[in-house]
């Protein structure tokens, strides 16, 4: 038996036997659906709530006209008195319509007519609601407008100079992956816990044991060892990563997403590509943890800084959110944010290039390659036995 | 046969081992004696290859240790100065993983760890966890894992350090077992008494220097005293002849 196979079956075994690693190998992934159910739910709640649009007015009965319009729009008008700004503070309304008390006389004079809506712009929940109501207000104006042109002989689009249109060019898939631009963080989140618990244990964890020098003294060259140890822990950490990769797909085919609007299908092709582009992602993740490890001199050491690793998946997600950017060929080839990129074009169902494939798996497998020789190299330096 | 020619090891201000010489013969038990912190484990892993040697050198069958460690590494069975074990994995399972990585054969790897279970006498915990294995039970381990590949050198590192007299006694049996196959044996010990009935050639170290070698009638001639014990006192105290 070749010694890389002897590695990684003795670290196969030792971590399957690792009950509490295993668990938090595998818990993650398990909450994979309920994470999305819940984002979900959270999206149709948000969005039934401006479907169902309910306004609280004070003094409505001054603007019969604006009311009736609304509620032929859809929308139930609750009448409100007494303190607008404390039951918006204490979030008992989500905003309030304030008709003033000289609406008709204005409206009779022509003069512009102000409404306020009291609302707090802090508050996200009720951010498309509101959107609604301000474009059911603007849109009365409009029709006001038109009325009163019409009434002096002027056509209504002398006003109307410059009208924006609208094209949406997002595919229905896009959209919906904007809606689930965080399964693809999460399944790059499985690859870098899933295979932690091993991936430290076989490096911090074998100098607290005090085992090192015994493995060291049999006739391995020290990459060897490094290269059974890492194919053990990415097998755990693939795994944790498929099975939160299939179980994300499946709850999302199953999930009410026609509620929302969205058709979500998914090829057994894109499931195929899919799980190419992120297959690397394992390897890396447990050679980062384990050149971590080795530094260490023992476990709760190595964790300490080993949870900052986990960060590293959430960046391309903050990049994407934050500041996105056009995609270019490059980044494909840059670790992470390539496997990245990849997963939420697929999921987008963009068709793209073997080339974007091969220049990403390539590059990660061989940033993971060059991590396993600097880990071998540290092991290699005496102060691993005697520091 | 090891040799070790004139090896000195500095670490950063501390010289740990300075111009130490000696040879271990086939068949014979080799005894390094010294107190604690002169330099055993220091010598002991700059010859199974762990610690590069600032100068000097080593041969175990001829080999070189540095030139060709794991050459060198297969002719050895060593047990180290750490002791750790894999709490998850059986007896049998950690002697069957050292096997598998000296490159022992699969048809012979069974019966070889069958045989050594049975030479130590651990049958009836070669099948559990080592967690929560006493200190004898962890030695055996240790002991067996070190001697699968049957190894013609034999290096063992403070074998008996915290036994039981029972295990004591078994790991010394096991040593002239190992004699008797006509195996080299060096290990190394701060106890008088183990080395002086075991060893048929004794190398006396102190702070990180050979200061007497010899059988036990030897070493006692050269202190100029009678008692064994006396005469490494003095020898180890640095006012020998």
């Amino acid at each position: 038996m070749h010694p890389i196979q002897a590695v990684f079956r003795k670290e196969l075994i030792d971590g399957f036997r690792d009950k509490r690693a295993l668990l938090t190998a595998f818990l993650f992934p398990a909450l994979a659906p309920i994470l999305i159910y819940g984002l979900i739910y959270a999206i149709i709640d948000m969005s039934s709530d401006a479907e169902n649009l309910e306004v609280a007015v004070i003094n409505a009965e001054s603007a019969p006209a604006l009311i009736q319009y609304m509620q032929e729009k859809g929308v139930e008008i609750t009448t409100f008195t007494g303190n607008a700004e404390q039951a918006v503070k204490d979030k008992k309304q989500a905003f309030i319509l304030e008709i003033p008390g000289d609406y008709q006389q204005r409206l009779r004079d022509f003069k512009t007519t102000i409404v306020p809506i009291i609302h707090d712009s802090s508050r996200s929940d009720t951010r498309i609601s509101l959107r609604r109501l301000r474009d059911l207000v603007r849109e009365y104006n409009g029709q006001l407008s038109a009325l009163r042109l019409i009434a002096r002989g002027v056509s209504p689009s002398v006003i109307r100079g410059v009208v924006s249109g609208n094209q949406d060019i997002a595919s229905e898939e896009q959209r919906l992956i904007s809606l689930f631009s965080m399964v693809p963080l999460y399944i790059m989140l499985a690859a870098f816990i899933a295979g932690m618990g091993l991936a430290v244990d076989s490096t911090a964890g074998e100098r607290e044991r005090k085992s090192l020098e015994p493995l060291l003294v049999n006739p391995v060259q020290r990459l060897h060892l490094i290269q059974g140890k890492w194919l053990a822990a990415s097998f755990y950490a693939a795994i944790g990563m498929l099975s939160t990769l299939v179980l994300s797909l499946i709850v999302m085919l199953n999930a009410p997403l026609e509620d929302l609007g969205f058709i979500f299908s998914i090829s057994i092709q894109q499931v195929i590509m899919l799980i190419l582009a992120t297959l690397p992602l394992p390897f890396l993740a447990t050679s980062l943890e384990m050149l971590l490890g080795i530094f260490a001199k023992s476990f709760k050491d190595a964790q300490s800084y080993i949870g900052l690793v986990t960060l590293l998946p959430t960046l391309p997600f903050l990049i994407d959110t934050f500041n996105p950017v056009t995609t270019q060929d490059w980044m494909y080839a840059t670790p992470i944010f390539g496997q990245y990129l990849l997963m939420t074009e697929v999921l987008g169902a963009v068709e793209l290039s073997w080339l974007a494939y091969a220049s990403s798996g390539v590059s990660c497998l061989l940033l993971s390659v060059l991590l396993c020789f600097l880990t071998s190299r540290l092991l290699s330096r005496e102060a691993v036995i005697t520091g | 046969m090891i040799e070790i020619d004139n090896i000195s090891k500095r670490f950063g201000e501390i010289q740990a081992i300075k111009e130490v010489s000696l040879q271990a013969a086939n068949g014979k038990i080799t005894g390094l004696l010294g107190p604690n912190g002169a330099g055993k484990s220091t010598a002991l892993r700059v010859l199974y290859g762990l610690l590069k040697p600032d100068e000097g050198s080593v041969k175990v069958d001829g080999t070189d240790v540095f030139r060709q460690r794991p050459e060198a590494q297969r002719k050895l069975g060593v047990l180290p100065d750490a002791h750790g074990l894999y709490g998850r994995l059986s007896a049998r399972e950690h002697i069957s993983y050292f096997g598998r990585l000296h490159g022992v054969a699969e048809n012979e790897l069974e019966q070889q760890t069958d045989e050594l279970i049975r030479l130590l006498d651990m049958q009836s915990i070669a099948d559990r966890r080592t967690e929560g294995f006493s200190q004898g039970e962890r030695m055996k381990v240790c002991l067996a894992r070190a001697l699968i590949h049957r190894p013609g050198n034999v290096v063992l590192d403070e074998p008996t350090n915290g036994l039981d007299v029972m295990t004591t006694r078994k790991v010394r049996e096991l040593m002239l077992e190992l004699k008797q196959r006509n195996i080299t044996i060096l290990f190394s010990s701060h106890l008088m008494h183990e080395v002086a009935r075991l060893c048929d050639e004794i190398i006396i170290i102190t702070s990180g220097k050979v200061v007497a070698q010899g059988t036990t009638a030897e070493i006692r001639s050269i202190a100029g005293e009678d008692n064994l014990e006396d005469a490494f006192v003095r020898l180890s105290e640095g006012d020998g002849p």
